[in-house]
This record gives structure tokens, sequence and C-alpha cells, in this order.
């Protein structure tokens, strides 16, 4: 097959021309030429005596030379009844001498012709040695094709070789690129960074974690890393990171880390997998930030909060004193100053459920939710044995600061008038208090059972109402409703939900 | 003569106003301490019942402690009035319960009688809602 020398199409070279010429000086005609055909296609790989552009004429001359077995001969073309209306016979080539040695490969097929052409007949034809050269010579021809060709498959495998070293050289040259990148950038970063295997054990330590711990050398296994970690928090952070090498969920734990100079450090660990295609865990990357100064900035600041706290707490405890004593020496005031304190005492309470707590101080219930702060409101009113005159049921929500103070105070001005003129003022008598949701509304009914005879609208005296009043329509922007329809009073109060949480509402808004 | 009742109270007012509430109780009030060591001069000269003990005094949180060592060493009934009554709420050895500031004169009234009538073994009653008696 032609197509294996890959030869078409390729520059003229020295060794085909050399042949070539021969070919023409011992036939003694003035054009020679190596010819190969590829189905229809005529090309030359070496062509002496004839102008580039001529060429594809040649075809029908070769063509046959190619069906005859060993060399061909036309003697004189203007009389040979084949070529006697050829152009190249006719035209101003006015060619009349051919002879061809076909080329043919070790699979005996012919490729093509050495061939060489004259423009004058030679009715003798060739001589006995033209023939045995132009026989040789095309062998030769073949030869330096197959060598030729040889070479050109060594050069190949020599280029890919070369290639795929190459491609194997950059390839590390890259890693080693993005490994020594990765260590600049993690050596530049003020975390400390490291790196595990999918079995734990740590393969790498950026600058600072070595900064930071002292080690100049890595530690060599678990315990060994571990060992950095305060006894305190050792356990906890290696079942955290054992915990995540088994599952695969990312990493953080805070932890106390042994700095080299300044004792245990407060250090949030984190780590996340690193994944391959088919999603299994090749390697864990994590870092190491120092947050002792964070850690004590909180500390300090939940202190000051709780300190702060405490103290408008007492204030309430020494405003109530206050009143307590001023009203001693005036007794007309004293029932004026027993009331006044009772609501200072339901705001004390009111903030005191709400305010920041310590662990310590953290009062044994379950979140802010509103249920909960009356429960413990009404824990005054409870009877002897215990159990709670004023029953909450229904929805219960969420709500904050903000509206602790006027929901104390409306509910403690409604209890207070019922222990005073109302149900609660009855061994028997008792409240129901339903929380309901209606939309974006919270429906609070405050319904009265068993208490004395109701004989006209209720009456709220003094400023209790004006209190209630002001609580829910100024503070809450709900709405006030009194009824006495019933066996007792019967307050609803309608407020929006966002009423009962200000302060989540505007961080929503915003 | 009820009883008689030492107060460890930094804020003035308040041991006033309890004094005055306790006296017009016709308890007899021994004396009011802002600190640790004005309150352990107190129970020194003796003959103390019961204690009404803040936790935070002038000298800091001491309270606590103080109550603890009270109660324990000179046999006092110690009764904690704080505005942080989640700090004792576990309870503290040697002392007999806590009650949250501020609080009514009414509730004062209620409680010391009956850790008075506790510590003289009078006949058992529900505390108070305002008192938490340690377990």
């Amino acid at each position: 097959m032609l197509r294996s020398y890959d030869i078409l199409d390729t520059d003229p070279e020295r060794a085909f021309d050399d042949v070539t010429r021969l070919a023409a000086r011992i036939c003694e005609t003035p054009v020679a030429l190596v010819s190969l055909a590829l189905g229809d296609r005529l090309w030359f790989k070496a062509r002496i005596g004839m102008a580039d552009e001529t060429g594809p004429e040649l075809d029908s001359f070769c063509q046959h030379a190619m069906e005859h077995d060993g060399v061909y001969v036309v003697r004189d073309a203007s009389i040979d009844p084949v070529y006697i209306d050829h152009p190249l016979v006719t035209g101003p080539a006015n060619y009349r001498f051919y002879a061809g040695a076909p080329l043919i490969d070790d699979q005996g097929m012919t490729l093509g012709m050495l061939c060489v052409v004259d423009t004058k007949a030679r009715p003798d034809g060739l001589t006995e040695t033209q023939h045995m050269t132009l026989e040789v010579l095309a062998t030769q021809v073949m030869a330096l094709m197959e060598r030729r060709r040889a070479l050109t498959a060594r050069r190949l495998s020599d280029e890919q070789a070369e290639a795929a070293v190459e491609v194997a050289l950059q390839a590390s040259e890259k890693l080693a690129e993005s490994e020594a990148r990765f260590q600049a950038i993690a050596d530049s970063m003020p975390q400390m960074v490291w790196s595990a295997r999918p079995d734990g054990y740590h393969d790498y330590f950026n600058a600072r974690w070595f900064d930071f711990t002292g080690l100049t050398e890595a530690p060599s296994d678990t315990d060994a890393w571990s060992a950095q970690i305060h006894p305190d928090c050792r356990e906890r952070a290696l079942a955290a990171w054992q915990a995540s090498l088994a599952n695969g969920e990312p990493y953080e734990v805070e932890y106390r880390l042994k700095h080299h100079a300044d004792g245990y450090r407060w250090t949030l660990g984190r780590a996340m997998p690193i994944r391959n295609s088919a999603g299994t865990v090749t390697r864990w990357f994590g870092t190491g930030t120092d947050i002792e100064d964070i850690k004590r900035l909180e500390q300090v600041k939940a202190l000051l909060s709780q300190e702060l706290s405490h103290r408008i707490k007492n204030i309430f405890a020494v405003i109530s004193a206050l009143l307590s004593l001023s009203a001693r020496h005036h007794p007309d005031a004293k029932d004026f100053a027993r009331s006044a304190r009772n609501r200072i005492g339901a705001l004390a309470q009111a903030h005191e459920f709400v305010r920041p707590h310590s662990e310590e101080s953290r009062p044994g219930i379950a979140g802010t939710t509103l249920a909960a702060f009356l429960l413990d409101l009404f824990k005054a009113y409870d009877g002897e044995d215990g159990v709670p005159r004023v029953r909450i049921t229904g929805d219960d929500t969420i709500f904050d600061d903000q509206a602790a103070t006027p929901i104390a105070l409306l509910f403690h001005e409604l209890a207070t008038n019922a222990a005073k003129y109302g149900a609660l003022s009855r061994p028997d008598g008792r409240v129901d208090l339903t929380l309901s949701h209606r939309g974006d509304r919270m429906i609070l009914v405050w319904a009265e059972h068993g208490g004395p005879e109701l004989e006209g609208p209720p009456l709220i005296p003094g400023f209790g109402s004006t209190l209630l009043a002001m609580s829910v329509e100024g503070q809450l922007a709900g709405r006030l409703d009194l009824d006495w329809a019933g066996e007792g009073l019967k307050v609803t109060v309608d407020v929006p939900q966002s009423a009962l949480q200000p302060r989540r509402t505007a961080m929503a808004v915003a | 003569m009820k009883g008689r009742i030492l107060i460890i109270e930094d804020e003035i007012l308040i041991a006033s106003q309890l004094r005055d509430v306790l006296e017009d109780l016709d308890y007899t009030v021994v004396g009011m301490a802002a600190n640790v060591s004005a309150a352990r001069r107190l129970v020194l000269a003796g003959g103390i019942e019961l204690a009404l003990v803040d936790i935070h005094l002038s000298d800091g949180p001491t309270g606590l402690d103080l109550g603890r060592e009270i109660g324990q060493g000179a046999g006092i009934t110690v009764l904690y009035l704080t505005a942080n009554p989640e700090m004792v709420r576990d309870g503290v050895p040697g002392t007999f319960g806590v009650m949250s500031k501020p609080t009514d004169d009414d509730s004062v009234r209620t409680a010391v009688a009956f850790a008075m009538q506790s510590r003289r073994g009078g006949p058992s009653r529900t505390a108070p809602r305002s008192l938490t008696v340690f377990g």
C-alpha cells in the first residue's frame, strides 16, 4: 500500500533525485521521473528535465506501464496506436519515447514507475545495459522508499515517546508548581492549615502550625497530634474528627491548642473533605483559627451584659424599696405605693425573663415563649395547692424583650384586678387565657369564671385601665375589647404577630 | 418578740425597707451588714435566728458563701434574697431557701414566718409561693 509509505506530497529528496538523474543519464533521455499512483492520482516524487506544471497528462503512459509486468517501452508514440492522438505526443511536449520500470513493494503491488522520456523516437528501444539499469534503479527507488518508511516510523515513535515524556514532565512540573503554590498560600495564611489522608493521618502542616505549637517536626500519628490539644477538649475533638472521617461530613470543633509560649489558646478547627469523581474522600484539608481573643472578648461582653442586667434588676428593687420607705410617713399613700410597687415587680419579672443570662442564671424554662412567660407571671396567683388559677391554652408564640414590658403590664393589671374584684377574689374563681393565631394576628382572650356577679360594664379603676390601653393600643399597636356579657369579665386583645417580636421583625426587614 | 433577724444587703434603701417591714411585724432586726466582714462581726455577737442574705454585696458576689458559712457554722436559718435567684437554684448546703427580689411586703412576711416556724419545728405547711425552699 502506497499510503503506508506516507510519501505523497512530501518535498523532493536528494536520494530520489540522484537515482532519477542517473536513470536519465544512462538511458540518455532529457526527462526521468519517479511517478507514484494512488487511485486516479499521479504524483512525482522526483522529476528530472520536466517543468513542474506538466504531469497529470502522463498518466496514460504510466497507467499503461503499470498494467504490464517488467519494463514497459514505447519506442515511437507517434506511430503507436495507443498514443498516436495523445496531447503529449501531438502537443508542444512532442513526446515520442517512453520506458518505465515498475516500483513493486514487498507485497508484489505496483506503486508507480521509474521512467525515462524522450522527444525523439527510438526504434531500437533500450539497450540491454539501459534496460537492466532501469530495473536496478527501480529496485533502488523501492529501497529508498522502504528506508524512508522505516525512518519515519522510528521518528514517529521517537516523537511519541518524547511527547509522552514531555507531557509527563509538564504534569509533574505543574503538580510541583501547584504544590508549591498551595504551600505558599497555606504559609501566608494567618490560620494554621493542615491536610490529612482519608484514614485521618495528618500528612501536612503549614508554617503557621509550627509557629503556633513551637514544634519542629510534624507529629507522627494521631496520638502525637492530639497531644497538643488540652486534655479537657481532647476527647471531644477526637470524637468529632473520627465522626467526620467516618461519615465524610465537614468537621468543626472548638478546642484549646497548646501554644509554644502562651499556654493553651482556644482554636476553631475546621476541615473539608476532597472527593474524587467517584465521591470517595481522597484527602482532608483543615484549618485552625486562633479564637482566644474573640473568646475572651465574648466572655467579657457576656459578663458585662450580665452585670448590667443584674444591676438593672437590682434598681427595680431599690426603686421599690424607695417607694415603700417614702410612703411610710404618708399613710394615705400606702395603697398607691403598694400598687406601684407591684407594677414595678411585674416589670422586674419581664426584665428577668428576657435579659441576657449566663449559664448559671438562666431560668429553668425552655425558650422565650409567651405561654412560658405568662405562666411565670401568674405564679403569684396560684392556689395554695400550687394549681394554676389562670389556665393558658392555645397557640404558643415566640416573643422578645421589647414586647415583654407591655405584655407584663397588661396581664399584671388584669390579674391584680381579678384578685381584687373579679374571679381571683373568690377561692373557686379561675381564668381561662386562650392564645390563638389568626393570620398575622395574635388573639389573646382573658375570660374570668366564678367571680362575683357583674352588674354592669366592668370597670377597671383608675390608672389600671389607662395602663391597659397604653400597653395594648399604644405599644403593641393592637385592639383592646372589654366585655361583661358572660359570667365574668372577658377581655380580648388583638395584636399583630410582629408586635410580639419587634426585634425579629426588624431584623427580617433589614 | 417573734425572732432575731440579721439583714445582709448592700443597698441601704432595700435594707432599710426590709427592716421597717420586719419591725412592723414585731421582729427584732439585730443589724444590717453590707459586706462579709460586717456580717461576721454581727454573727459573732450571737443571738441571731435568721438572716436575709443578698448574694451581691459591696465586696462582690460573696453572699453565697457567706450564707453557707453562717448557716452551717453558726446555726442561723439563711434565706437568700436576691435579684439573681437562679444562682442558687440547685440549693446551698446549710441554708434554707431563696426569694426573688424585688418582692412585696406580704411575700417577705409569709416567707420569714414560714422559715421561723420551720426552724422552731412547728407544724409543716406548704411553703408560700414567693419562697423556694431548698430540698
